[in-house]
C-alpha cells in the first residue's frame, strides 16, 4: 500500500513542476499579438481548410491489432510469473508450455492472415499513384 | 530465496533520518524522495537536452558546438532554460484548447511517473510494488495518449499526420518491447524490480578468476538486442523518428507548440529516453549492480549510455520509411519477439 502512496506522490511532482513551469513562463514571458502570427502553420502557405479530416484507415487496421495482441501481453504475464515455480512444484513440461503454445499459436495463424489480407500493409493513396503515373509520363 | 525488503525503501530511509513514522512519515517521505527522484531525472534531462546533445551530434559532423558560455559550454544550459521560457507563447487559431493544453502536461508526467519503481542503486528507489515491471510500461505508453491529444489539438495537417504516426509506431512496438520483458520474467518469476534486480547478482560463470553477473544481456543477448531495438522505436528515435521527421512533417504533433510548452515536450522525450534506458538497465544490465563504483555511479553510466547510444544512431543512421518502419515492427519485430518467448520458455523448462 505504502508504494502507492509513493508513485502517488511522484505522480503529484510529475505534474507539479510542468505546471510550475508554466506558471514562470507566464511571469516572464512578453505578449505581442499580431494578426497572421496565429494562423496555423503550413509551411508559410495560407492554410487551407482544417485538419479535421478524414484519414488513412491503415491506422484504424493497426490499432484493431494492436488492441488484440495488447490484451495476448496482458495474459501472457501472469504465465510468465508462475512459469518456474509451477515447474519446480512438479508440474509437467508439457502441462505448463503446451496451453500457451497453443494459446501463443492461435494468435500468430490471426496475424498471418491480417498479413496476408494486407492489414499491416502500408495502403497508398490511389491519389499519389495517379500523380505518379502522371510524373512519369511527363 | 531473495530477503522480503521494504516496498519504499527510499521514503523509509528518509522518513528514518526525519525520526517520523507512521501515516506521517510515509506521506512526508514519499514526497521528499518523490521530489529527489524528479530532481535527479530532471537534471539528466538538463544536461542531456540542451548540452549534451549538441556536443556528440557536433563531434560526430566534426564541429565545436556550444562553447561560449562556462566551461565546455556547460552554462548553455542555465542560459537556454531562460530563453525558452521567456519566449512568446503563440497559440493558433482552431485549437481544441483542453487537449492542445493538456498534450504537453502528458508527455513528462508519463516519463516522470515511470522511473517510480526504477531501482538506482543506493537506497534510491521510491517504490517497489509487486507489479513493478508491468507499471514501468504502462506509464512509459501513457505518453501516446499526450501525442494524441497534441496532434489532434492542433488543428495542424503536419501535426494530425505527426500525431498518427506516432500513435501507430507506439503501438507497433509495444508489443515487441513487452513481451520481450516477459521474456526476462520466466528467468525471474516475478515483476517487482528489487528482484529481477537481485536474480542478477547470481554468478553465471567464472573466468580466470573473473565472476560474470547473472546479466540477462548476457543470458539472452537476442533479447536483449530486440528489447534496445524496440526501446528506441517506443522512444521515437532515429531510426524510427518517423513521428517528427523534420524533412517530411515539419516537426510532427509539435508543430504548433511554443514557448514552455516546446519546452515540456522536449523534456519529456528526452525523459522518456532516459526511462527507456533505466528499464532496459534494470531487466537486461543488472540494474545498479557494477563493480568498484557505487550503484548509483553505475545506473547513471547505463542510462547516459543507452543515451549515447540513441545519439549515435541519430547521427548514423538514415530514417526509415513509414511503410518500411510499419513492416519491421509487424513483420519482424513482433514474430522475432514471440519466437524468442517460445524459444526462452523452452529454454528455461528444460534446464529446471
Amino acid at each position: 500500500m505504502s508504494a502507492w502512496i509513493a508513485i502517488g506522490a511522484l505522480a503529484l511532482m510529475a505534474v507539479g513542476i510542468p505546471i510550475g513551469m508554466m506558471q514562470t513562463s507566464a511571469m516572464i514571458r512578453p505578449s505581442v499579438p499580431e494578426q497572421g502570427k496565429s494562423a496555423t502553420y503550413e509551411s508559410g502557405e495560407i492554410p487551407t481548410g482544417s485538419a479535421r479530416v478524414q484519414f488513412n484507415i491503415q491506422y484504424y487496421m493497426v490499432a484493431l491489432l494492436f488492441l488484440v495482441f495488447d490484451v495476448e501481453t496482458v495474459l501472457i504475464f501472469p504465465w510468465t510469473v508462475i512459469y518456474r515455480s509451477a515447474l519446480s512444484q512438479g508440474a509437467s513440461l508439457s502441462a505448463v508450455l503446451l496451453p500457451m503454445f497453443v494459446f501463443i499459436g492461435v494468435l500468430v495463424i490471426g496475424l498471418v492472415w491480417a498479413w496476408r489480407n494486407g492489414a499491416v500493409k502500408w495502403v497508398k493513396s490511389p491519389l499519389a499513384n495517379r500523380r505518379k503515373t502522371e510524373r512519369q509520363d511527363a | 530465496m531473495i530477503p522480503l525488503q521494504s516496498e519504499t525503501p527510499l521514503p523509509d530511509t528518509i522518513a528514518n533520518l526525519l525520526g517520523l513514522s507512521g501515516l506521517l512519515g510515509t506521506i512526508v517521505g514519499a514526497l521528499l524522495g518523490a521530489f529527489l527522484i524528479a530532481n535527479i531525472v530532471l537534471l539528466q534531462t538538463a544536461v542531456a537536452g540542451p548540452w549534451a546533445k549538441r556536443k556528440i551530434t557536433a563531434a560526430f559532423t566534426d564541429r565545436i558546438s556550444v562553447n561560449r558560455v562556462g566551461p565546455f559550454g556547460l552554462l548553455t544550459i542555465v542560459v537556454d532554460a531562460v530563453r525558452l521560457l521567456s519566449k512568446e507563447l503563440v497559440i493558433p487559431d482552431g485549437v481544441d484548447r483542453p487537449a492542445y493544453d493538456l498534450g504537453p502536461l502528458f508527455i513528462p508526467f508519463s516519463a516522470i511517473l515511470g522511473f517510480a519503481v526504477i531501482p538506482m542503486g543506493n537506497g534510491i528507489h521510491l517504490a517497489d510494488p509487486e507489479t513493478g515491471l508491468v507499471f514501468a510500461f504502462a506509464a512509459a505508453s501513457m505518453a501516446s495518449l499526450g501525442i494524441m491529444m497534441m496532434g489532434y489539438g492542433s488543428d495542424n495537417k503536419y501535426s494530425l499526420l505527426g500525431g498518427l504516426r506516432a500513435i501507430a509506431a507506439n503501438i507497433a512496438y509495444e508489443i515487441p518491447l513487452v513481451v520481450t520483458g516477459a521474456s526476462v520474467v520466466l528467468f525471474t518469476g516475478t515483476l517487482r524490480m528489487s528482484e529481477i534486480v537481485a536474480v542478477q547478482a547470481e554468478p553465471l560463470l567464472t573466468v580466470a578468476g573473473v565472476t560474470i553477473p547473472q546479466w540477462f544481456a548476457f543470458v539472452n543477448p537476442f533479447a536483449f538486442v530486440l528489447f534496445v531495438i524496440a526501446n528506441l522505436a517506443e522512444v521515437g528515435r532515429n531510426p524510427f523518428d518517423i513521428p517528427e521527421a523534420p524533412t517530411e512533417i515539419v516537426a510532427g504533433y509539435q508543430t504548433e507548440y511554443s514557448s514552455v510548452y516546446f519546452v515540456l515536450i522536449y523534456l519529456g522525450e528526452f525523459v522518456h529516453i532516459f526511462l527507456g534506458g533505466a528499464i532496459a538497465a534494470t531487466l537486461f544490465l543488472g540494474g545498479p549492480a557494477g563493480p568498484i563504483l557505487p550503484g548509483f555511479v553505475w545506473f547513471l553510466i547505463k542510462i547516459w549510455g543507452f543515451y549515447f547510444f540513441t545519439q549515435w544512431a541519430r547521427s548514423a543512421i538514415p530514417r526509415l520509411r513509414v511503410d518500411q518502419f510499419l513492416d519491421i515492427g509487424w513483420k519482424g519485430m513482433l514474430v522475432l519477439s514471440f519466437a524468442n518467448l517460445v524459444l526462452t520458455a523452452i529454454i528455461v523448462g528444460v534446464i529446471a
